[in-house]
């Protein structure tokens, strides 16, 4: 939340509003999660794994700027569309993670 | 064993004594942790009301600063502000000890000795000696109990440089890299785990690894030079930032008659 928005350093930013905003991150997150779980079950291995993750990263990106952002991103997250695409190092971590356990669970245990 | 296309059968015991187990032991450490912390943070230190004023009235000229060139105040106010803010820095009024006398050496306290200080820069370490010692203490707990067999197979490849860390303590030199020792996946946990401690702790939460390696030191150091600055000095540089920005003021509000008329065609445009 620094200097580099021109709207900020105006202080046209509400800063409570930002922060109840970022309420996305928990959408961004669950949504790793289930992606990872589903590429774990299908038994998705090697790049076909990482690929569903971009497509699950991108179709949540579609929901959430067609239902919460109503088509202007740049209104409600500081970073504009570049932020509410990128899932962050947490999420992919997170989409590993949970990938790696189901696919276990199925797969490779009997 | 060197063919790929034989899978390995694990027994499902491993799974249930093993896989679970050791991410339910890192989730409820990770909350563990957090508790801790908040339980170790002492109270923020009060400080004596001639203190908080002089802080304060750094703030104030600071608020006022930033905003100097496209300020919300009309133009008496903000030079009024400006100028008495200005005489009372330069005069000294709101310093904590009253104006300088001339004869005293003004000399800042000292970091080591000034108590002040030594409170901020123990809360910083007291914080790193909690993250690390759960770290080690579980790394040495699995190397001990869970060492020596393949505990799951990774769904992505990797190189085989990655084969001496993840399958450590399995004496096989063809073995596929993807199948991992335990402690492989309690990295795996280590880093995946961050997103699920922001769901329950909320954001700012003391259990975040990723915090930790991103900032190790700086995070403990920046508390100590506040209180250990001083603020005669602070108030004179500030008084010069205050009179730089009254040079640049302008005031929103300039000439809003013209743009208002302009906006709804009155006025010819200029």
């Amino acid at each position: 939340m620094s200097a580099p928005n021109p709207d900020a350093a105006a202080h046209r930013i509400y800063m409570l509003n930002v922060q109840h905003n970022s309420a996305l991150m928990t959408v961004k997150f669950l949504s790793a999660c289930f992606a990872g779980a589903t590429a774990g079950i299908l038994g998705l291995q090697n790049w076909l794994g990482f690929a569903l993750f971009l497509v699950s990263t991108l179709l949540t990106s579609v929901f959430i700027y067609a239902v919460n952002c109503k088509g202007r991103p740049a209104k409600y997250i500081p970073g504009g569309l570049w932020e509410l695409v990128n899932p962050g190092q947490d999420n992919m971590f997170s989409f590993v993670l949970t990938w790696t356990l189901f696919f276990g669970i199925v797969h490779v245990y009997d | 064993m060197s063919n790929n296309a034989v899978s390995l059968y694990l027994d499902p015991q491993i799974r249930d004594w093993v896989l679970f187990p050791i991410t339910l032991v890192m989730i409820l450490v990770g909350i563990l942790r957090h508790y801790v912390v908040i339980l170790l943070q002492s109270p923020p230190k009060k400080l004596p009301r001639a203190a908080i004023r002089e802080q304060r009235a750094l703030v104030r000229s600071q608020i006022l600063r930033t905003t100097s060139t496209n300020s919300p105040i009309p133009e008496s106010f903000y030079k009024s502000i400006s100028q008495n803010l200005s005489q009372a820095f330069e005069a000294g009024t709101y310093l904590k000890d009253g104006p300088p006398k001339a004869d005293a050496p003004s000399t800042p306290p000292n970091p080591l000795s000034d108590p002040n200080a030594m409170d901020g820069m123990m809360a910083g370490m007291k914080t790193q000696m909690v993250m690390m010692v759960p770290q080690m203490i579980i790394m040495g707990w699995i190397n001990f109990f869970f060492q020596g067999f393949v505990l799951i197979k990774l769904p992505f490849p990797l190189t085989l440089g990655f084969k001496s860390m993840l399958q450590r303590g399995i004496e096989t030199p063809d073995m596929d890299v993807r199948w991992v020792s335990s402690l492989s996946w309690y990295f795996l946990n280590f880093f995946g785990l961050n997103g699920l401690y922001r769901l329950i702790l909320g954001g700012d939460n003391a259990a975040d690894a990723s915090r930790d390696m991103a900032s190790p030191f700086a995070a403990g150091v920046p508390q100590a030079p506040g209180q250990a600055q001083d603020y005669s000095k602070l108030l004179k540089a500030e008084k010069d930032n205050l009179e730089l920005a009254e040079g640049l003021y302008s005031w929103v509000g300039k000439d809003v008659e013209q743009r208002v008329l302009r906006r709804y065609g009155k006025l010819p445009p200029s």
